[in-house]
């Protein structure tokens, strides 16, 4: 596909594009990709623990990725601390229920950059993904 | 359905089905291992937080309240746990929010009250709390940093080198952002590359929880120092999320700093001095579906009947094609070869789609364990429940059909047949009753037996309930042990006194009846009196495609399923005999068995009436062998059952006939059934 | 020859009746019941049912079975010939075909020509809808739900 080098400039930009969503949860997944489908995100792959999801990462290298904290097997935090051996420069954001602010605070220190609340809106959560975007 | 909707309606369901399972394990082991606890939490974690989103509230809150027991379980482990009130709890709140699903699924509003259930959880918790010498918060206790405030003096200036700036700046964050403490802190992170030092207020962002409100309050405040411009600092904080407002201010100098603590060390080394709570589970256990689940995926029912339908149909037409009255007698190798590959590959595919279309039992079986229980409790009889064959797998159309008649035989099993504990002991039982549910394949069908060893049926007491509900039609001496038995199939039959909540009103054996039969299978009831009753189902794998023989009576055309079907011969003269009765028999290798002459009992016009001239097929019966004797053979072909119109299954009862089929030249073939065929003589 | 009716309206088919007759009767079955119109088919029998069913036919895939109008109203069995057809009724997803003579035409009544049946014991007439008057002629309205639901009375005969 011929790319036109002044859409390049722009559209690099919007080339951030691929997402990889992990969450043990069906209807959780299923809600966060309809919100990126929707938003012209491109869903590459869905893991619904953390082993599935280290490999997944490898496999497709997101441009970023949704990882939910609460997962049975291999946890958030365990899953973020191996995805970001294997790749440090991994865009994650991590997504938590209410009352779960210590956890977050571990994946910050554990390299996360973003973190989402459920349940969430959607606004937000596309305001969070526009900042990843342009970061 | 909305699919937000049917996906959340469905994993809830998963999520509960498999709680109930877990929670009634735990109860028979009087304790809650760490791996239930910790899949007991996530299951409510789960479904607090889908339920938050789809607005269901109640259950939200439910869900919450019980997955703070768990928390609290799991972080605590206390010793002293009532694992039966703690396990009421769990049931009555699943069956809470199974109700709420409910609703939703038929379209109408969740909008029952969970706070009697609320109430309760917290009590117990409490509760748990304080017998377990807990009387703490959840929250670890926090020690409240004083905020210091430093007023730099001049002479303290001394760090500042002259091509660092000096910035302050404010961050407001928007309402509803939530976590503003974490978020200020990513903030601190995403500055850390580009500022030298830097100092904030409120200082214990992650260690202080309360650090939120003053955020909210006054916003988050910097004071740092850094080689970058005012345009790369701004950049990059007005990247923050949620952020309603920035104020961005470069000062002259540290003076100007309203906070900069001179002793403090940078903010680099960030103290996270909490108990570390190990947000890591325990690994599942091996027998759970987690793992199943990554090589399976859920497949709406009405597609796969589509499927089933087209398969059905390309049946039919590959018939048509290849047994087209056109082809007869015309040399086509070619074609036959062909014909040959086309056949196989429509045979694997319809294998291939019925395949996907069987479902084990055990998720039937499983429900059981909670009847059981429930039953149990409420009537104070003590049952132990046996599964065997779960694996036994049925076509999911049948799964559903068979699911209620199943639940209604064993709460029958139960209320009727299995006594109290007193009198079993009086009998010489042992004081805990036993149910089993047994499933097996048997060729083409699936047996599932309930087996119990309670007090069985009472033939005297049915024998006088018959007589008064004027279902006797015959002399009474005449009746067999199966026919008074199976007059509990009767609508409105009951020979209990009193309607309990769970039997006794009488609609529910005759409805069991009709799902069973809607199915095209069969109840049997057999029983000892003071031993125990085994009610056996027998269902057919799938109604749908079997491969059949054809034969031909005059013009008439006739289909056997070829799993009934043991040979076929033509016999000879000296195998033929003549009972005393009249009754013709076909002898085979030693053994005598009756022969059903298909034109006789169905009137059809042929030339072909003495044996020798025609064929004789013989069949399974279950129970015996039958000759059937027919013209001649057509062949054997793969057939597309239909049932027998509705109109005409209405107005008559035609043993020995369980459906029709399209023949590959249009014609219709009624395909015969041995066990009706038998019954006949 | 296969005629279909089409799909009308509701409201425009209210009040369209197709006639048939039977001996010197003329009887009427409601448009909305009539799904379609054969001509006599191979029909496979089925034992032990009355006589007045047939047996059925493979239409399209679907198996019908059909009825001998005039066996059930206890007239004489006609030879049939290559007039007789089969009309197709369907009430609640339960289809028949009735096997007549032949089909008459499709006529209107006006509800006030519509007047209800006399009291009479006859096996016809537990199927005989209502009466109306077209020209001072008469056409006997069939109840096609009683006459394809007729369950109940047929089940007790039966048991």
């Amino acid at each position: 596909m011929k790319v036109d080098a002044a859409d390049y400039g722009g559209s690099l930009m919007k080339e951030m594009k691929r997402v990889l969503i992990v969450d043990d949860a069906a209807f959780v997944r299923m809600a966060i990709r309809t919100i990126l489908e929707k938003n012209g995100y491109e869903v590459v792959g869905e893991a619904n623990d953390g082993n599935v999801a280290v490999s997944k990462y490898m496999e497709h290298k997101p441009d970023f990725m949704t990882l939910d904290i609460t997962m049975p097997n291999m946890d958030g935090i365990e899953t973020l601390k191996a995805i970001r051996k294997l790749d440090p420069s991994a865009v994650v954001i991590m997504v938590s229920a209410l009352g779960q602010e210590r956890y977050i605070k571990d994946a910050i220190l554990n390299g996360a950059k973003y973190f989402l609340v459920k349940p969430f809106k959607e606004e937000n959560v596309i305001e969070t993904l526009r900042k990843i975007v342009g970061a | 359905m909305e699919p937000m909707l049917e996906m959340f309606i469905f994993e809830t369901n998963q999520n509960l089905e498999q709680l109930e399972q877990i929670t009634i394990h735990s109860e028979k082991n009087e304790t809650f291992s760490s791996d239930e606890i910790n899949d007991i939490f996530r299951i409510m974690h789960t479904i607090k937080g889908s339920s938050a989103m789809m607005l269901v509230n109640e259950v939200a809150t439910l869900a919450h309240s019980i997955e703070d027991i768990f928390f609290y379980m799991r972080e605590k482990k206390p010793d002293n746990v009532e694992c039966s009130a703690l396990t009421d709890i769990i049931l009555e709140s699943a069956d809470f929010i199974k109700e709420e699903i409910s609703k939703l699924e038929s379209g109408s509003e969740a909008n029952a009250s969970a706070s009697t259930l609320i109430e309760m959880t917290k009590t117990f918790l409490k509760e748990l709390k304080s017998s377990n010498g807990d009387e703490s918060q959840e929250k670890i206790p926090k020690e409240l940093k004083k905020k210091q405030q430093y007023y730099i003096g001049a002479e303290k200036m001394a760090t500042v080198t002259d091509n660092l700036n000096v910035f302050h700046a404010v961050i407001q964050y928007q309402e509803d952002c939530e976590m503003e403490n974490i978020r200020a802190y990513t903030v601190l992170n995403s500055l850390e590359d580009a500022v030298k030092e830097i100092h904030y207020l409120p200082e214990a962002i992650l260690e202080d929880d309360d650090t939120v409100g003053e955020i909210r309050n006054s916003g988050f405040k910097m004071w740092f120092t850094t080689t970058k411009s005012y345009e790369e600092i701004d950049k990059i904080l007005q990247n923050t999320i949620f952020l309603k407002k920035l104020e961005l201010k470069q000062l002259a100098s540290l003076e100007e700093c309203g906070y900069w603590p001179v002793k403090k060390e940078i903010v680099k080394e960030v103290i996270l001095e909490e108990v570390p709570i190990k947000p890591i589970l325990a690994p599942k256990k091996v027998e759970s579906p987690e793992a199943a689940h990554q090589t399976m995926i859920s497949v709406n029912v009405t597609k796969l009947d589509v499927l089933m339908d087209l398969v059905g149909e390309l049946v039919i037409a590959e018939a048509m094609v290849t047994q087209n009255p056109e082809l007869a007698g015309l040399e086509l190798n070619s074609f036959h070869k062909a014909a040959r590959q086309l056949k196989k590959i429509s045979n694997e595919l319809q294998d291939g789609v019925m395949s996907i279309r069987m479902v084990p039992l055990s998720g039937t079986f499983q429900k059981m364990n909670r009847i059981v229980r429930d039953m149990s409790k409420k009537l104070d009889k003590q049952v132990e429940l046996v599964l065997i064959g779960e694996d036994t797998e049925v076509d999911k159309n049948v799964i559903e059909h068979i699911s209620d008649p199943l639940m209604h035989l064993l709460r029958n099993s139960i209320d009727h047949g299995i006594e109290v504990p007193d009198e079993r002991i009086e009998a010489g039982k042992n004081p805990i009753g036993k149910v089993t549910l047994e499933a097996k394949n048997a060729g083409n069908e699936v047996i599932i037996n309930i087996v119990d060893d309670g007090k069985g049926l009472n033939k005297e007491k049915l024998l006088q309930r018959a007589r008064e509900n004027n279902l006797i039609h015959k002399n009474e001496a005449d009746l067999t042990d199966k026919e008074i038995y199976s007059f509990i199939f009767a609508p409105g039959f009951s020979t209990k006194e009193k309607v309990t909540e769970f039997s006794g009103r009488g609609v529910g054996m005759d409805v069991v009846m009709k799902n069973i039969n809607a199915v095209g299978g069969n109840v049997i009831v057999n029983s000892e009196a003071g031993k125990g009753s085994i009610i056996t189902l027998k269902i057919p794998l799938t109604l749908a495609i079997i491969a059949g023989m054809t034969v031909k009576v005059g013009k008439a055309s006739y289909t056997i399923p070829i799993v009934s079907i043991r040979e076929s011969f033509r016999p000879i003269e000296q195998n033929i005999i003549i009972d005393p009765d009249g009754c013709e028999m076909i002898m085979v290798r030693g053994e005598c068995y009756p022969i059903i002459r298909l034109h006789k009992i169905y009137n059809i016009a042929t030339d072909v009436t003495k044996f020798t001239e025609g064929i004789i097929i013989m069949v399974e019966t279950g129970k015996n062998k039958v000759g059937i004797f027919a013209d001649h053979l057509v062949g054997q072909q793969q057939i597309v059952v239909k049932p027998v119109p509705v109109y005409i299954k209405n107005i008559s009862n035609i043993t020995g006939i369980t459906g029709c089929t399209l023949l590959g030249d249009g014609s219709i073939s009624l395909i015969l059934d041995a066990v009706g065929l038998a019954s006949r003589i | 020859m296969a005629e279909e009716i089409n799909d009308f309206d509701e409201d425009t088919q209210k009040g369209k009746f197709l006639t048939f007759g039977i001996d010197r009767e003329v009887y009427g079955i409601e448009i909305r019941a009539v799904t379609e119109i054969v001509s006599l088919q191979e029909i496979t029998e089925i034992p032990e049912v009355p006589d007045y069913i047939k047996g059925i036919i493979n239409l399209r895939g679907r198996i019908i079975p059909v009825m001998d109008i005039r066996l059930r109203f206890k007239k004489a069995f006609r030879v049939y010939n290559e007039r007789t057809c089969v009309i197709i009724v369907e009430v609640r997803d339960l289809a028949i075909g009735l096997i007549v003579d032949e089909v008459a035409e499709v006529i209107f009544i006006d509800d006030h020509h519509i007047v209800s049946k006399p009291e009479m014991k006859s096996v016809q007439n537990n199927y005989i809808k209502n009466i109306g008057k077209v020209d001072e002629k008469i056409k006997l309205i069939l109840d096609c739900e009683k006459l394809i639901h007729a369950e109940d009375e047929e089940l007790l005969k039966n048991i």
